[in-house]
């Protein structure tokens, strides 16, 4: 397989702006010998670097990237060095987003620029204040740079850095972070976990330290904490599609599911699906590093072995709550279920992240992701401020108008698919889900939208109060528990940004449009139970199948479901209770931080296990130890 | 700032692959520095690799494929995805008229697997048939067989379940990977638990280093895999720990006659440039080097052997176990142990083993190295031997008669065997006690053997040679002082050296062979520091004032008390008394020392540098690295 | 092709010598490879030559540097055994295709004998100790009980052809022999050195001859129970081989690197050093008779000769630059 992939990507270099993203679905290496994943791994690091030089114009000046692609092939420092100077010549912003980027510049020109370029560059952290943002990728990317940056000027003087501290002591709080998170996310979990978009800014920082932290130490925690975000890449990854649930995500990933930058890293580090446009946009700041970082083959086997079902649970932790709420960080219990055809995934429901979650969806396996939308959940569609202002500072009456304005367009709409919400719970076992919803009187909004994707076929209405629908190769079943209309659901365009930031409309897309099933009642819920077409003689099989499962419910005076899944499971579900399966209520006490067949560790270990078959790699954060043993 | 040694250098080597045929081998010699950041560390070593591939490739003359394509440059062009026709036609000739065992075997497995998906189907072909159609040795050391079965692994691997009838040994594809596979484990057991026969060799080391190279980024079964890796870092730990300045010295199970007196001219200081980058790469990068290039970048070595290699922490004794190549006959123990003492210093070191014949022909059993800023071309080393060769001994470690191999061998790489003034190979004949910088061997020759006197290396490159009346010789080799005492009379002869195992005629480049025609006989040689001592005459009168005693008769016994003020008794035959302890031979670990550490039988080697630590466990296979915050 | 199974092939072989055409076949094991080092290809041709009726020799079998010895199944000369480096090999259809019997933990086989009156049976010579298959080498086990755990280095096996079962071993430190297939075996005769060479005689069973690399000459004539230095024959240097006249039973020649060709016309009464026309101070690798009674002395690494006159005069044959390490007659196949 892997020689069919490496001469067309050669060829597509030539005479495709960006090859693997414009050109047919790729298939992941069958040879897994070692230096076939590393020339593949190196083939499509390099074309990302091809992508930004082939661009470069040589009447428009170097934008930061190409400067820096330019720096990593060892070309015109001279003349980079000159834009290094002119870029940082006018006023700088970007915060934590300007920090990284400028760290890879300034290790990489290191031993290239001018002494003038490296004297900007380390100027601009003297002049330049960037924030430190409030999010946990925020303070990854902005610790991570700070760290690395005063190893780079170690003993330079308060005065000489933005915040007025000492390269000591910056370095000093940098790695007083560093630990504190990696501690944190070893123990009861990463907050932002899985999330579509945000994974580069936890990895760029990880692999920058790996690469050029001098502290050994670091250096090994940078390389360890990339395996664990790349290994769980892996493993909740539908053939590269990383889908629900996440931390956070956006209005584009929760439908498109492959459009997102963690298929960058899919791509980058499986080969297994294609990148996204621009890949991914930030995946450039991977590539100017990723020499100095290779997946070990056997996250590859976990990344590309789909062959038999498997079942995850792990925990995870909310975002902050600063107020309102008993506990500083809610623990997130997840499950994955993945078969080769589909899978299911969801958290217990409730406010990780206010904006940006997504609490469980159906996703099934599209040959070709790019343009599908091939996922099926359900959300209550809330936005309160008083929720916001639980993890934010802010006052309550214009945060809502506020996000809109910060690129955050769907969070105060009523058809919204995007979030979670705190009267959404959610039980999931293997392909069978129950989310149910009592919303309070009053919130926004009194109403369930049910995600309906264009790609669907065969959506019936059956009498039987179930909604049947095929998509790719998976039979997927849908149950509204109260009354439902269709809406279509519009898109959001992007209009030039007005002093307030960003400026949105809705539009109709071209074409086929996904469609909202909406259901107006504040006591709610929804029942979906998926299964492969390999199972079934025929779709109507499948269809009797399901009608013929035992099931129960009633919405008053709580939503509460007694159903018999499709596997044979007695599941019992009432809003507010815990989850019992076959007379068994669910014991979330016992979730273990990864508990699966690829990825394990007991809460409070700080040592993370991934393994596949014989091969096993030992993330040991308590002795800073990674240990790669192989079962005879 | 350390880490900007490479980047000063490096672009500087990229430029010079352009300007010079062999950049690294011409050009000045590299300043040794560690380099912590393991993005420059990365870089340098592929530039290194570069250089290599860059070299041998530019070397193809497509108008004379036959005259200038071997099988390194064909796996160094497939590597590049350069010039895959003339690669075919290339194969095709070569395939045409295999070679017959290990030397031939690897050097193929690596052109069928670079070639793998490059090569056309009657190129893969004419290899695949070359291995049903030509009868491999297996040869008959352990570097040979090594080599034949990481090869025949590996291709058994490529080329599953076919059947017997299409391999040259009539076995499946099954049957021979179950056999190389269940040897490689049994030589990587032994190997861990009581060391290697063939260890510390100056030139062998690539005969390990490849095959398990090979097996590391080609094989498919991951344990395998594995252990390629593991006994890669384990060969190389144990390079970078006795290594002075990534020059290799003594003792060596095997050595050949150019190495053991041009101590940095040997395939042992390619890897030390391609990995650690600090010594000059011998020309045409050592010949085999050629042939773990093309994989070269698929091995990442840890920052704690780099480290080892090129920042000491200062000076240290390693004390190692390892064996001798296998006695088949005359001998009440088949692989006898081999006790090996390294003191290295930042000017010096000094290396030995207990005196035993571990390799008939070209063991190396101890001398004093000394730094040289620059060691091309020197001779920086002082030792002295019981020239020994015998018929029967010959017969101890192969299947032959006694008469032709003592001369057939002259023939075969190993010129000096036979001659009376070699400077090569060990002597049942002598016994060799070293603490720290003090050596003392002494020699209980048999009458009758064939050359019945010992032999002193002095080299062109000792300074200040004084015959003292004391009955001390001084000289100075480069920042070392150096004190040698012969124990019975001798004269001068010139000394003629060898370019190399195989060549075939001798250079008079200067420096002279004490040369001690007595039975019974001894040498004490004592190392110091010029930094220790106001001046070279301080140095001569403090060894003059060390207390010393000696008799020939009826065995040679010396006692002496150190420059390091230790009190040693040493008589020929006799367990060695240090400050009155005897030396407990029986206590010696796999490795001790502050770099290496490993159990007799324990089947693991920690390696450590500060708060840099990796362990490989052969018991469950592991590689575990840790720091100490 | 099958042969009539022959309990006793070598008197077999003595009817015979009278005829005009000897109606035997004649074998040597050659390697023609002077400086050839392991790993370099092979530019000689080398292995199994047998000896044409125009008095040439015919190679067949594969093509290799290493070959000790050689021996066939009586009942089948498609079957072939040789002792190589790499071990014992085996073919099944004359030579055309091989395998290797032995797996990593046996090595540089010496030399190869089956046993003629139970076929199945093989038994190979090793560097540190004996193997002995049950079933034409399809697999091997080592069987020394009796042997010492050192001092095992075995050069050279022979089996009793009168008797199944019954196998003399040259070891490091001796003579042995077992009379229950290698179940058991027995020191005979202690040496400090190598036996390098043992052969039956063809002319009565229960004579054997031994050379050895530092106790000369030995004779048996009780079946190898107890032997005898020959007289006359140097001690102080290494013998290599020894071989019977299956034409005349007084007749012996020893092959020496230091003495050359010594001989006898008198059953070892006296010995003879004969080394006229050949080479000054000749190493003489080994010696062999062929069924009619032409003596031949391998010469290191110079040519193979033959004598007419059992060693009074020599001369050149072919297979210039060749070492013999083995001379095998057996009984003429069936065309």
């Amino acid at each position: 397989m892997k020689k069919l992939i490496i001469p067309f990507l050669l060829l597509a270099v030539l005479v495709s702006a960006q090859p693997s993203f414009t050109g047919p679905m790729l298939a992941p290496p069958a040879d897994t010998r070692p230096d076939t994943l590393r020339r593949a791994y190196h083939t499509r690091v390099d074309e990302t670097l091809d992508w930004y030089l082939n661009a470069v114009d040589a009447a428009k000046p170097l934008t930061r990237e190409q400067a820096l692609v330019k720096l990593v092939r060892g070309q015109d420092a001279t003349a980079v060095s000159q834009r290094i100077i002119e870029l940082l010549s006018v006023p700088q912003s970007g915060d934590m987003f300007w920090m990284f980027p400028w760290t890879a510049m300034a290790f990489t020109g290191r031993d290239q620029l001018s002494p003038e370029a490296r004297a900007a560059i380390r100027e601009a952290w003297r002049t330049y204040f960037p924030m430190r943002g409030d999010t946990e990728n925020h303070w990854v990317m902005y610790y991570a740079s700070l760290f690395l940056m005063t190893e780079l000027y170690p003993d330079d003087p308060g005065e000489t850095w933005f915040n007025g501290k000492s390269s000591a002591e910056n370095h000093a709080e940098a790695k007083g972070f560093l630990l504190h998170w990696m501690d944190l996310a070893t123990t009861i979990g990463q907050g932002e976990f899985n999330a579509t978009h945000y994974i580069g800014e936890y990895a760029i920082p990880m692999l920058y330290l790996a690469a050029w932290a001098e502290d050994p130490a670091m250096r090994q925690r940078g390389r360890m904490m990339l395996d664990l975000l790349m290994a769980e890449l892996a493993d909740n990854s539908l053939h590269g599609v990383l889908r629900g649930p996440n931390a956070r995500t956006d209005d584009t990933s929760v439908l498109e599911r492959w459009n997102a930058l963690a298929t960058y890293f899919s791509w980058a580090m499986y080969g297994h699906t294609p990148p996204p446009s621009g890949y991914g946009g930030w995946g450039i700041y991977f590539a100017v590093a990723a020499h100095h970082y290779q997946p070990p083959p056997l996250f590859h086997l976990i990344a590309t072995d789909r062959e038999f079902d498997r079942e995850q649970h792990d925990h995870k932790r909310s975002r902050r709550r600063w107020r309102y709420s008993d506990v500083e960080m809610m623990p997130v219990y997840k499950t994955g279920y993945i078969r080769r055809d589909y899978a299911v995934g969801s958290y217990q429901g409730g406010v990780t992240d206010p904006i940006q979650a997504h609490v469980w969806d159906v996703t099934w396996r599209e040959d070709d992701p790019r343009g599908v939308h091939n996922t099926m959940f359900s959300v209550h569609p809330h936005a309160s401020a008083r929720v916001l202002q639980m993890y934010f500072t802010e006052y309550p009456d214009w945060m809502i108008d506020l996000l809109a304005s910060q690129g955050k367009p769907s969070y105060g709409v009523a058809d919204k698919i995007l979030g979670c919400s705190p009267y959404e719970q959610v039980f999931q076992d293997l392909d069978t889900v129950i989310a149910l919803y009592a919303i309070a009187p009053g919130e926004n909004f009194q109403r369930v939208n049910g995600f309906f994707s264009r790609n669907l076929r065969d959506v019936t209405e059956d009498a039987s109060g179930w909604i049947f629908a095929r998509g790719g190769n998976a039979y997927l079943a849908y149950r509204p528990l109260a009354p439902y209309t269709w809406d279509d659901l519009l898109g959001y365009r992007q209009l030039p940004r007005g002093d307030s930031g960003y400026v949105w409309e809705r539009f109709r897309p071209e074409g086929p449009v996904d469609r909202i099933l909406v259901s107006p009642h504040a006591n709610n819920g929804t029942i979906v139970q998926a299964a492969s077409a390999d199972e079934f003689e025929s779709f109507e099989a499948f269809q009797a199948a399901i009608r013929a499962l035992p099931l129960e419910f009633t919405l008053e005076p709580r939503p509460t479901v007694k159903f018999t899944t499709l596997r044979g499971k007695k599941v019992a579900f009432t809003y507010g209770e815990t989850p019992v399966v076959n007379g068994r209520p669910v014991d979330y006490a016992r979730w273990k931080l990864f508990e699966g067949p690829h990825l394990n560790a007991e809460l409070g270990s700080r040592k993370i296990t991934i393994s596949h078959g014989r091969q096993h790699r030992v993330l040991d954060f308590n002795t800073v130890t990674t240990s790669d043993y192989v079962t005879p | 700032m350390k880490a900007s040694h490479f980047f000063r250098s490096a672009p500087a080597l990229l430029l010079a692959v352009t300007l010079s045929a062999q950049p690294s081998f011409e050009g000045p010699a590299p300043v040794v520095t560690s380099v912590p950041a393991e993005d420059q560390r990365l870089a340098a070593y592929h530039a290194r690799v570069d250089e290599v591939l860059q070299w041998r490739a530019g070397r193809v003359d497509l108008n004379n494929i036959p005259g200038t394509m071997d099988m390194a440059s064909i796996s160094i062009l497939l590597t590049l995805g350069r010039d895959i026709e003339a690669c075919n036609e290339r194969v095709l000739q070569m395939m045409a008229e295999p070679g017959t065992g290990p030397f031939w075997m690897f050097p193929a497995v690596c052109v069928a697997f670079t070639g793998r998906e490059l090569l056309s189907p009657e190129a893969r072909a004419s290899i695949r048939e070359a291995w049903r159609t030509t009868r491999q040795l297996r040869g008959d050391t352990e570097n040979h067989w090594v080599m034949y079965y990481a090869s025949l692994y590996l291709m058994s691997e490529l080329y599953p379940n076919e059947p017997a009838e299409t391999w040259y040994t009539g076995r499946s594809s099954e049957e021979n990977l179950a056999e190389a596979r269940e040897w490689l484990i049994h030589w990587m057991d032994t190997t861990t638990t009581v060391g290697q026969g063939e260890f510390n060799t100056t030139h062998y080391i690539g005969e390990y280093a490849i095959p398990m190279l090979f097996m590391a980024t080609w094989a498919k079964d991951p344990a395998m895999k594995q252990r390629g890796r593991m006994m890669l870092d384990w060969m190389f730990a144990e390079l970078a720990a006795v290594s002075l300045n990534g020059v290799l010295r003594g003792p060596n199970a095997r050595s050949d006659e150019g190495s053991v007196i041009e101590r940095w001219n040997a395939l042992a200081s390619y890897f030390s440039w391609l990995l650690f980058g600090n010594t000059p790469a011998p020309q045409h990068y050592g010949g085999w080097g050629l042939y773990f290039a093309p994989m070269a970048k698929n091995y990442v070595l840890p920052e704690v052997i780099h480290r080892i290699a090129v920042e000491r922490d200062g000076d240290y004794v390693q004390r190692d176990r390892a064996r001798t190549r296998r006695f088949w006959r005359y001998s009440d123990v088949l692989s006898p142990p081999v006790y090996k003492t390294n003191y290295l210093r930042h000017d010096y070191a000094v290396g030995s083993t207990q005196g035993i014949v571990n390799d008939v022909i070209q063991a190396h059993v101890w001398d004093v190295t000394w730094r040289e800023e620059d060691p091309r071309g020197k001779h920086p080393t002082m030792f002295s031997l019981h020239p020994h060769s015998s018929g029967r001994m010959m017969q101890a470690q192969f299947a032959t008669h006694p008469e032709p191999m003592p001369v057939g061998v002259t023939f075969e790489g190993k010129p000096s065997y036979d001659s009376p003034d070699k400077v090569l190979g060990g002597s049942p004949y002598e016994k060799v006690f070293q603490d720290l910088d003090t050596v003392i061997a002494l020699y209980d020759i048999a009458p009758g053997e064939r050359f019945e006197h010992i032999n002193g290396f002095f080299s062109k490159d000792l300074c200040d040679l004084t015959e003292d009346a004391s009955g001390w010789i001084f000289a100075r080799g480069g920042n070392a002082y150096l004190a040698y005492r012969p124990l019975a009379p001798y004269h001068w002869i010139p000394y003629l050296h060898y370019k190399g195992g195989w060549a075939k005629v001798r250079d008079d480049l200067g420096g002279q062979v004490l040369t001690s025609p007595h039975l019974k006989n001894g040498t004490i040689v004592q190392a110091a520091g010029a930094d220790e001592f106001e001046s070279f005459e301080a140095f001569k009168a403090a060894m003059r004032a060390l207390p010393l005693e000696f008799k020939l008769e009826p065995v040679p016994s010396v006692r002496f008390t150190t420059l390091r003020g230790k009190n040693v008794a040493f008589t020929y035959g006799e367990t060695p008394v240090v400050d009155g302890v005897p030396l407990d031979y029986a206590k010696w670990k796999l490795f001790e020392g502050p770099y290496l550490n490993a159990e007799v039988g324990g089947r693991k080697l920690t390696v450590t540098h500060g708060r840099l630590q990796r362990v490989l466990d052969f018991n469950t296979l592991t590689i575990k690295d840790s720091v100490r915050e | 092709m099958k042969l009539p199974r022959l309990l006793l092939p070598l008197f077999g072989l003595l009817a015979a010598v009278a005829t005009a055409t000897p109606a035997y076949d004649f074998y040597i094991c050659a390697n023609i490879n002077r400086n050839y080092v392991i790993g370099s290809k092979i530019v000689t041709t080398n292995g199994i030559f047998q000896r044409t009726d125009e008095g040439g020799w015919r190679h067949f079998g594969y093509n290799d540097t290493s070959i000790t010895a050689v021996a066939f199944d009586p009942r089948d000369r498609n079957v072939i055994y040789t002792t190589a480096l790499n071990g014992l090999w085996r073919s099944l259809d004359g030579g055309a295709t091989w395998r290797i019997c032995n797996g990593w933990d046996m090595t540089e086989g010496r030399e190869v004998a089956v046993d003629p009156n139970a076929p199945d049976h093989v038994y190979v010579a090793f560097t540190d100790g004996i193997a002995v298959s049950t079933d034409r080498a399809q697999t091997l086990v080592r069987r020394e009980h009796g042997l010492p755990e050192r001092g095992k280095f075995t050069q050279t096996i022979k089996v009793d052809h009168t008797r199944a079962g019954r196998v003399l071993a040259g070891c490091e430190v001796g003579i042995f022999l077992t009379e229950d297939g290698a179940q058991n075996w027995r020191r005979v005769h202690a040496t400090t050195d190598t036996v390098n060479d043992l052969q039956q005689s063809p002319h009565d069973p229960k004579v054997w001859v031994a050379a050895t690399q530092s106790a000369g000459a030995l004779i048996s004539r009780d079946g190898g129970l107890t032997w005898t230095p020959f007289s006359g024959v140097p001690t102080e240097r290494a013998l290599y081989n020894v071989t019977f006249d299956v034409t005349n039973p007084d007749r012996l020649a020893i092959g020496s690197w230091a003495h050359g060709v010594l001989t006898t016309e008198d059953g070892g009464k006296t010995w003879t050093s004969r080394n006229a026309g050949l080479p000054e101070n000749p190493r003489v690798w080994r010696v062999g008779v062929d069924p009619a009674g032409r003596l031949y002395a391998s010469v290191f690494q110079e040519t193979l000769f033959h004598s007419d006159d059992f060693g009074r005069t020599w001369h050149p044959n072919d297979l210039a630059g060749s070492l013999v390490n083995y001379f095998f007659t057996l009984p003429k196949a069936a065309n």
